[in-house]
């Protein structure tokens, strides 16, 4: 048995998860996670401490973790085995959550990601947002915190929407100012949000439907936990004809990159291995 | 009983407010952030103003007075700091009582309530202490408003506080959060009299106004009591359709801002306006009407609230960043278009040890870049010209403006008024005393030669 760390550092929160393995590598299991948000400190010291808060907790010592791998920015990390492209580390992710995923949503802070992928995980194609910001996970908290809503609440009470307010999708920083102008026009909290979460899934059923998704689509990433998010893209991508997808949303979703880089990290963690074993030591550190 | 025009520009991001007397001088300024709710930003900047117009009448009166006209500037600013403390503590206590009460209604996590309880009193605590050392003379502030100064330093607390006692962060920022709104949306102006005479009685106070006591305290007595006339307020800005006031009342903000500038400065050709949301390039004639004009549109990357983010995102006030940038050697080119994405681009870059000015002179420049295409499809620079706004007090920006008005149009001469964020509520009083029936209210603008309707805002098309 051994263990590996997966971080994925993201634009406003790092995810950390401990995941335990058998030797031969097969029985993947996901021990421990652990969600930081950065909230203007700094990022090293944020990672570093929630590193050493998940070994604390498993009463693990640093040799025993076989692998430290990275995602997202973790390229920063410097105690990182190795570093696993965010795209690879997702789908592989979403695999272990549900293997019956063939095309994963990623709603990050800053960016959103759609890609198809095959039952091992390898990533067929793929469609990312471009160099706005409007419709972003950033966006959605900048709005929660006008609205005095924690956002853990911000999916519970967008479903109690009767008639969602649709903002203009147009720019994250002038649909604020919308949503100040929507408060003092006395459109409910509820409406406000679900009126965001549908003009912010719009955008992603367009990138489903550029890359023909089918079948199970797992979201991933900050925005997974939010359940009135998730049905918005349900309720559009059912109204597209042309879309035949079934969206579904797993515990623990939100670690999809870290989890990925993880078992990524395990699978180097062999082939160095077995490479160790049938060479003579030369001594070099791969 | 003074006679008074008030203009006010209801801006996204800030609310000005101005005080007119009957011979265009400004009598009082106030500035507030637009929260959301305009009715009440229009009030306490009005509040603000008249306590501004007070203390200008204030200060006339102690001038005039042989006594003390040698240390005039010393009294007035203590008064005016120990003013501003006044309203900072009486805010800080009613943030207390939303915090406690919000924690005390906890429906989950009720076994914790005692432990939050008692964090939140050391923090405010500490805040109360915090606040007696900021308000002095010439001590470095933030920001000018009240929910920046106290998100900040709670958050600082919370975090210290928070790792000592083993609880949530999150938490008590959750709580924090919904307890701000709830402060920043009741008028604490209304409470002048009590704050100028806890200024008047701690100033009075002081060692070295001692022998002054009889003559500050009726001073202070005298215009305490000052009624104003107000003849006619003029509303303008990004939030004027939903000012409480008679169509006749509202003026475009592009008209207010023409003859804004022209009021400032009389031989004004160009006028560049940099505000919370919009860019505005707008060319006036000989008396201050609008000819041409250019604004941002779909987007708000380069206009204020684009280094609002960034100071949020270091966490320091807006006042702070020009001065930073300026100390810079080598400006860093930043690669993000988008205000929320170069926030993003600010944090790798100092993860991966880029200096922070190098970082901030990079960001002003590319802010002044955008303006300057506004300007040069409006109709170029023309001299004089005039820099308004809130961008226009920081100096950064108006470095890296003069040397690309000075690359790209040679020798211009280059206004920047200390009460450049005033420009457009300025005008908007100018337009409440000239025009008081609203002529220039139908004035139709789209006849000139604006060309970029496209995808704004409803409320931002102009009339």
């Amino acid at each position: 048995m051994y263990y590996t760390v997966g971080i994925d550092v993201g634009c406003d929160s790092v995810k950390t998860v401990v995941m335990q393995f058998d030797s031969d590598g097969s029985g993947e299991k996901l021990i421990l996670d652990d969600l930081n948000k950065f909230r203007k400190r700094d990022l090293k010291k944020v990672v570093n401490e929630s590193y050493e808060r998940v070994l604390a907790l498993k009463k693990l010592r640093h040799d025993d973790i076989a692998y430290v791998a990275t995602t997202g920015e973790g390229e920063m990390v410097d105690f990182r085995r190795g570093h696993f492209y965010s795209m690879t580390a997702h789908a592989r992710g979403a695999i272990f959550l549900n293997p019956a995923v063939r095309s994963v949503v990623d709603c990050g802070a800053l960016h959103s990601k759609v890609m198809l992928i095959d039952e091992r995980s390898k990533v067929l194609s793929y469609r990312m947002t471009s160099q706005c910001a409007s419709g972003s996970g950033q966006f959605l908290e900048n709005i929660a915190r006008y609205l005095g809503v924690a956002i853990d609440d911000v999916g519970e009470l967008s479903l109690q929407a009767n008639n969602p307010e649709t903002v203009s999708g147009i720019c994250a920083v002038l649909a604020e100012t919308d949503v100040i102008n929507m408060v003092s026009r006395q459109i409910s909290t509820q409406n406000i949000l679900q009126g965001i979460h549908l003009s912010m899934a719009a955008r992603l059923v367009n990138l489903l439907r550029m890359v023909n998704a089918e079948g199970q689509v797992l979201i991933t990433g900050g925005l997974a936990k939010n359940i009135g998010f998730v049905s918005a893209i349900q309720e559009l991508s059912d109204q597209d004809k042309r879309l035949n997808v079934n969206i579904v949303s797993e515990e623990g979703a939100i670690f999809a990159g870290a989890i990925g880089a993880a078992i990524w990290g395990s699978f180097r963690h062999n082939v160095l291995l077995a490479k160790a074993n049938s060479r003579p030591v030369c001594g070099s550190v791969c | 009983m003074d006679c008074c025009y008030i203009g006010i520009d209801l801006g996204s991001t800030t609310t000005k407010a101005v005080f007119l007397d009957e011979n265009e001088n400004i009598l009082g300024r106030g500035i507030t952030n637009s929260r959301s709710n305009y009715e009440l930003a229009c009030q306490v900047a009005r509040e603000e103003a008249e306590i501004n117009a007070r203390f200008e009448l204030l200060k006339r009166k102690l001038g005039g007075d042989p006594r003390v006209a040698s240390q005039l500037d010393s009294v007035m600013d203590n008064l005016a700091c120990q003013y501003a403390l006044a309203q900072h503590l009486k805010q800080l206590e009613a943030l207390r009582n939303e915090v406690t009460s919000i924690v005390k209604n906890w429906i989950h996590h009720k076994e914790d309530t005692d432990e939050y309880l008692e964090a939140q009193e050391t923090i405010f605590d500490f805040l109360v202490l915090q606040a007696y050392q900021d308000f002095l003379p010439g001590a470095e502030v933030q920001s000018d408003f009240f929910r920046d100064l106290a998100t900040s330093l709670y958050l600082k607390q919370a975090d210290l506080v928070t790792k000592e006692r083993q609880l949530s962060f999150e938490r008590l920022v959750g709580v924090f959060d919904a307890a701000i709104i709830r402060v920043e949306n009741k008028s604490f102006a209304l409470f002048y009299r009590e704050y100028l005479d806890f200024a008047r009685d701690r100033v009075v106070e002081m060692e070295m106004f001692k022998d002054l006591k009889g003559n500050i305290c009726d001073a202070v007595l005298d215009i305490t009591k000052k009624e104003f006339n107000i003849l006619n307020t003029v509303g303008t800005g990004y939030g004027r359709l939903t000012l409480p006031f008679a169509k006749e009342q509202i003026r475009s903000e592009i008209l207010c801002h023409g003859l804004g500038a022209h009021f400032m400065f009389p031989d004004t050709k160009t006028v560049l306006d940099i505000g919370g949301q919009d860019t505005k390039a707008i060319q006036v004639d000989g008396s201050g009407i609008v000819t041409s004009f250019q604004m941002n549109d779909r987007c708000a990357a380069g206009c204020g609230r684009y280094l609002g983010y960034i100071a949020d995102e270091m966490n320091m006030g807006v006042h702070q960043l020009g001065p930073l940038a300026m100390t810079s050697k080598k400006a860093v080119k930043i690669n993000s278009t988008c205000t929320v994405f170069a926030g993003a681009e600010l944090r790798e870059r100092l993860a991966y040890g880029e200096k922070q000015e190098d970082i901030l002179a990079g960001l002003h420049r590319a802010i002044i870049l955008r303006a300057m295409s506004l300007l040069a499809r409006s109709g170029g620079v023309s001299s004089e010209f005039t820099f308004t706004g809130g961008v226009a007090r920081n100096e950064a920006a108006i470095a890296a403006l003069k040397k690309l008005i000075d690359e790209n149009y040679g020798e211009i001469k280059i206004n920047i008024s200390s009460d450049s964020i005033f420009t457009g509520a300025v005008g908007a009083a100018l337009f409440a005393k000239r025009d008081p029936k609203g002529v220039m209210a139908d004035l139709e603008i789209s006849k000139l030669k604006a060309t970029n309707r496209a995808a704004r805002p409803v409320a931002e098309q102009i009339a």
